[in-house]
């Protein structure tokens, strides 16, 4: 398992978007297929020589020059033989990366600003394959690079971060995979535009006011805040669909079986968390406050239901239901 | 012992174990330079691989980027010390060993180790200066595999790949590579130096033009080869074999040099040249000696029928017998000539000119002059002619006690004097000079003639072989109503070193006795063999050249081969190469795998018979289409694919597809149909 942190490139960074080169990449990229399983082969693996690989010429030119100057017979032999030996190495790159299937796992969608898992799957069809790097091609060419090896007739996986900077779908920026085995004379890469998307909740606003609990409707009397009616809420045995949370732990310890909180009175409560009750100058700052308080809302073990403009989640709770508020408020147009 | 060694090595972190192995690699690279290098030059490196060693191990800190500098400086300062240069062979290979081992207390990010290997590529190529023999070729080629193995151990940054599984790797790139070798070794065309003579290539053997005594202590035993020759009718024995060089006449004291004549060309004694008997044809190669000269057999004639037939040279015999050529020999050529053993050469009068050849340099060797005068006033010398006198000095040669030795020690000014009267000790050319001032005090004219003499023992296919070892020096003096005589005062005291044509063999070494006494037969087999060994590596390996490059296309259908032929042929070939690669490359993107390719072979068997599956269906679901299609007639084949599925998906399950006994049996069990269909 490797994993890297990458970033996600802006669009155009100024004038240096606009330079021959950067707008030839872009050309270049644009010719690509979005996939999110790219085998590579002769078409899209490319290779030259490194500048290790360009010193190694002038030695061996040097080392020619002194064989034939003081006529050393194994002077040229020694020349030739290292030669040799690294134009074999060129296909030996070449080779390293060719054949191979990468494909992209889906990724979890995540908040703003945390860290994505993108997790690469390198299939080998071949023989082993080492140092593979991978990293996304906008980042730093040294340090940004995750190294995996492929054993014979295996897989491989390598997981790179993804850091999205917005709310919303983010695009997988492209990917780059490169090796210099064996000797780092040349270097083989490939060019990948995943087709995969990231999903970016909003950010979480920290700190974020309190829940608006006053709009709260109190459908039963009965019903208890959650600290200070703890001890009144009963036990029933774990049930699918229990979250985490309501598992009592202490009582898991003690009698080894999986517990869970009764938390009816709890769900009598009907929480609405309201794009107009977000007081916030910036649209993306209500989404955060938002954001906010549906973790909060979940935390508190509280159902919640989300109203925005134009769109409404009615009450619910779990796991399921906190997903379906994020994404909400993560394609909120 | 070793193995707690292999066992510790097994538990060192990675980074520790690389290092210590590219060390360990550095330190093979560097140690046959040991051998000739300034002591200080081979200890500064053993040390400081010891120290970079210890750093490792204890994981202590790489030492300042000053320190390092300072190192250098020192090793500057020694190199100037010995050498007074920092340019030049010696100077150059004294820096790169430090250099080396410096850079390894730098050897923090990948460009320092790439360095490291780049220096470690050209170092390996300067023992070639110093050797290529066989062992050394080996020695070295273990060191470019270490080497290798190092840089791959440095692009696999994954785990801890095991230190066999990266020497395998670049084993395999090297072997791969060994056809272009191969063929750049045959057809890159050899051609002379660049640019002027490397000063430091000269001198190698005997007959540089110039001889020097007590410049050094002792001389090698270089066993390169001189030259080869063959006689096309009966050949005289090895012992009769002169093959004439530069003629020495002027002596400083110090140094034989030609010098020159003092008196007008017309003056100067000239060849004179008259054969008899029976004529020698020869034929020579020579190796390149990077000296404008051809030592061919005394005498051969200057003549239509017996000059040396060279195409493309100037041959031209100088006044004194010598054969000289327009330019340095920088290839290797053959030559047919024709010599004859009875001959005379020089004036038959003691004309004005032979005074040249009585000159001594005033005031050196008092002593050698005054046993000269001594001898001279021995009553029963005291008419004698110069025979007589060169008889008398001989007896001396051999009754005075002198060693034939070829670590005679350093002798200082007036080494004449203290070889002749003090230390006795020396080879030929401390016995031709003395022999040579000898009768010029007494007044006889004489003169060196340096050359080769004798041959090995056993011909290689007909062909004589003269060594690098067997030149040698003599003396000639000249006789009234004769003309020039060959005198070869080593012969006096080491008759064996003249008439085997061997030097005197060193000790053997401590295996050669310990086999020589545990069974002498097998110790003579297993010289022949290596001699045998030795023989082809240099016929092979070491003298393949221009000629023999030429002798190659000539046998492709070359008429006139040239060096352009060979070029061209180069290039067509490694087009062909480069094409055979990238078609390889094409081929090789095709390849599927292996287990998708069995499951489409399976498929494609499974369709002919009749049977619907689908491309992602698994052996099992297979085998089940099988049985509901075909019933008992699909069974058995259908077990074979059950017991497939459960290999593959067993908990550590096989990834290589089933081989061939596999499909022979899933064939056989298929129903007839199918091998109908096919």
């Amino acid at each position: 398992m490797n994993t890297a942190a990458g970033s996600l490139p802006e669009p155009l960074r100024g004038l240096a978007a606009w330079s021959p080169r950067a707008r030839f990449r872009q050309w270049l990229q644009n010719r690509l297929p979005p996939t999110d399983t790219w085998v590579l082969g002769q078409r899209n693996v490319y290779i030259l020589p490194t500048r290790a690989g360009l010193t190694f010429v002038a030695t061996l030119m040097v080392m020619l020059l002194a064989s034939i100057n003081y006529q050393l017979n194994l002077g040229y032999a020694l020349t030739f033989l290292l030669a040799g030996a690294g134009l074999v190495s060129m296909h030996l790159t070449h080779g390293n990366l060719r054949g191979l299937t990468l494909h992209l796992r889906p990724a979890q969608p995540v908040f703003a600003g945390e860290p994505a898992m993108l997790e690469v799957v390198v299939h080998n069809p071949g023989n082993e394959r080492y140092a593979l790097g991978l990293r996304f091609e906008a980042a730093d060419a040294d340090a940004g690079l995750v190294w995996c090896d492929a054993p014979r007739q295996g897989q491989a996986s390598v997981h790179l971060s993804l850091v999205p900077a917005r709310r919303g779908w983010q695009p997988v920026p492209t990917l780059m995979v490169e090796t210099l085995f064996p000797f780092g004379l040349f270097r083989a890469w490939t060019v990948w535009r995943p087709a995969a998307r990231v999903l970016a909740w909003p950010q979480p606003e920290n700190p974020a006011p309190a829940l608006p609990l006053g709009t709260a409707q109190h459908g039963d009397e009965r019903a208890s805040r959650r600290g200070e009616g703890g001890e009144l809420d009963g036990v029933r045995p774990w049930r699918r669909g229990d979250t985490m949370r309501q598992v009592v732990w202490k009582k898991v310890a003690r009698s080894g079986e999986l517990v869970s909180r009764e938390t009816t009175g709890n769900a009598q409560r009907e929480l609405w968390l309201d794009w107009a009750e977000a007081h916030a100058a910036d649209p993306e700052q209500r989404l955060s406050r938002l954001a906010a308080w549906v973790l909060a809302a979940e935390h508190e073990g509280l159902d919640f239901g989300l109203r925005l403009p134009g769109r409404e989640l009615p009450p619910g709770q779990g796991d399921a239901h906190r997903r379906a508020a994020l994404d909400l408020l993560a394609l909120h147009a | 012992m070793f193995g707690t060694f292999t066992m510790r090595a097994a538990h060192l972190p990675r980074e520790t174990r690389d290092t210590l192995f590219h060390l360990g690699v550095i330190a093979w690279a560097i140690a046959p330079h040991t051998l000739h290098l300034p002591l200080w030059c081979g200890a500064m490196a053993a040390l400081l691989l010891l120290w970079r060693a210890r750093l490792a191990l204890m994981g202590g800190a790489l030492p300042g980027r000053w320190v390092v500098v300072g190192l250098l400086v020192l090793a500057a300062a020694g190199t100037w010390w010995d050498e007074r240069t920092l340019l030049g062979k010696e100077a150059g290979i004294t820096m790169l060993v430090v250099l080396m081992a410096l850079k390894t207390l730098e050897l923090r990010a990948r460009r320092d180790a790439l360095v490291v290997f780049f220096l470690g590529f050209f170092l390996v190529l300067t023992h070639f200066l110093y050797s290529q023999s066989l062992l050394t070729g080996v020695w070295l080629l273990v060191a470019v595999w270490g080497l290798l193995t190092a840089l791959t151990l440095a692009h696999m940054p994954v785990g801890r790949p095991t230190l066999w599984r990266a020497g395998a790797v670049s084993a395999r790139a090297a072997a791969l590579g060994v056809p272009l070798m191969v063929l750049l070794f045959v057809l890159f065309p050899r051609i002379g130096p660049l640019w002027g003579l490397p000063n430091d290539a000269q001198g190698r053997t005997g007959l540089s033009g110039s001889m020097r005594l007590g410049g050094v202590a002792s001389i090698a035993e270089d066993d390169s080869i001189a030259l080869r020759l063959r006689f096309e009718g009966r050949a005289p024995s090895p012992e009769q074999m002169y093959f004439r060089g530069p003629v020495l006449a002027a002596f400083d004291g110090r140094e034989w040099t030609r010098g020159r004549s003092a008196f007008p060309p017309s003056m100067q004694p000239q060849l004179e040249l008259a054969v008899r008997g029976e004529p020698l044809r020869y034929e020579m190669t020579l190796e390149p000696s990077r000296l404008p000269l051809l030592p061919l057999l005394e005498m051969t004639p200057n003549r239509a029928d017996s000059a040396p037939q060279l195409p493309g040279w100037l041959p031209r015999q100088r006044a004194d017998g010598q054969w000289q050529l327009d330019r340095p020999l920088h290839e290797r050529v053959r030559v047919q000539a024709t010599s004859y053993m009875a001959h005379s050469h020089g004036p038959r009068e003691n004309i004005v000119g032979l005074r040249d050849f009585v000159d001594l340099p005033p005031g050196a060797n008092p002593r050698t002059l005054e046993w000269a005068a001594a001898l001279r006033n021995r009553p029963e010398l005291a008419a004698a002619d110069a025979r007589t006198l060169a008889q008398a000095v001989l007896r001396h040669i051999r009754t005075g006690g002198y060693t034939y030795t070829l670590e005679p020690g350093l002798y200082e000014d007036n080494a004449i004097d203290e070889f002749w009267l003090d230390r006795k000790l020396g080879f030929c050319e401390h016995f031709a000079s003395a022999f040579v001032v000898v009768m010029r005090a007494l007044d006889v004219p004489a003169r060196i003639v340096t050359g080769y003499q004798g041959t090995d023992a056993e011909t290689q296919d007909g062909w004589y072989i003269v060594r690098q070892r067997n030149a040698h020096a003599w003396a000639e003096i000249w006789l009234e109503g004769q003309g020039w005589q060959r005198v070869d005062p080593t012969n006096a005291v080491a008759p064996d070193r003249v008439q085997r044509g061997r030097s005197l063999a060193p000790a053997p070494g401590f295996m050669a006795g310990a086999v020589n006494a545990f069974d002498p037969a097998l110790a003579t087999r297993l010289r022949f063999a290596w001699e045998r060994v030795n023989n082809r590596w240099n016929q092979w390996v070491l003298n393949y050249s221009r000629s023999q490059q030429f002798d190659l296309l000539r046998a492709l259908g070359f008429s006139s081969p040239s060096w352009e032929d060979l070029a061209q042929m180069l290039g067509l070939l490694l087009g062909g190469s480069a094409l055979a690669g990238a078609l390889w490359a094409w081929w090789d993107r095709r390849r599927q795998d292996p287990w998708l390719r069995m499951q489409r072979r399976v498929q494609q068997r499974l369709q002919a018979l009749g049977v619907d599956v689908k491309a992602h269906h698994g052996p099992r679901e297979r085998a089940a289409r099988l049985r509901s299609a075909l019933g008992e007639a699909g069974a058995s084949a259908a077990a074979l694919l059950d017991a497939l599925d459960r290999e593959r998906y067993a908990r550590s399950g096989r990834t290589a597809p089933p081989g061939r006994s596999w499909w022979r049996s899933f064939d056989t069990a298929l129903p007839r149909r199918l091998k109908v269909a096919r």
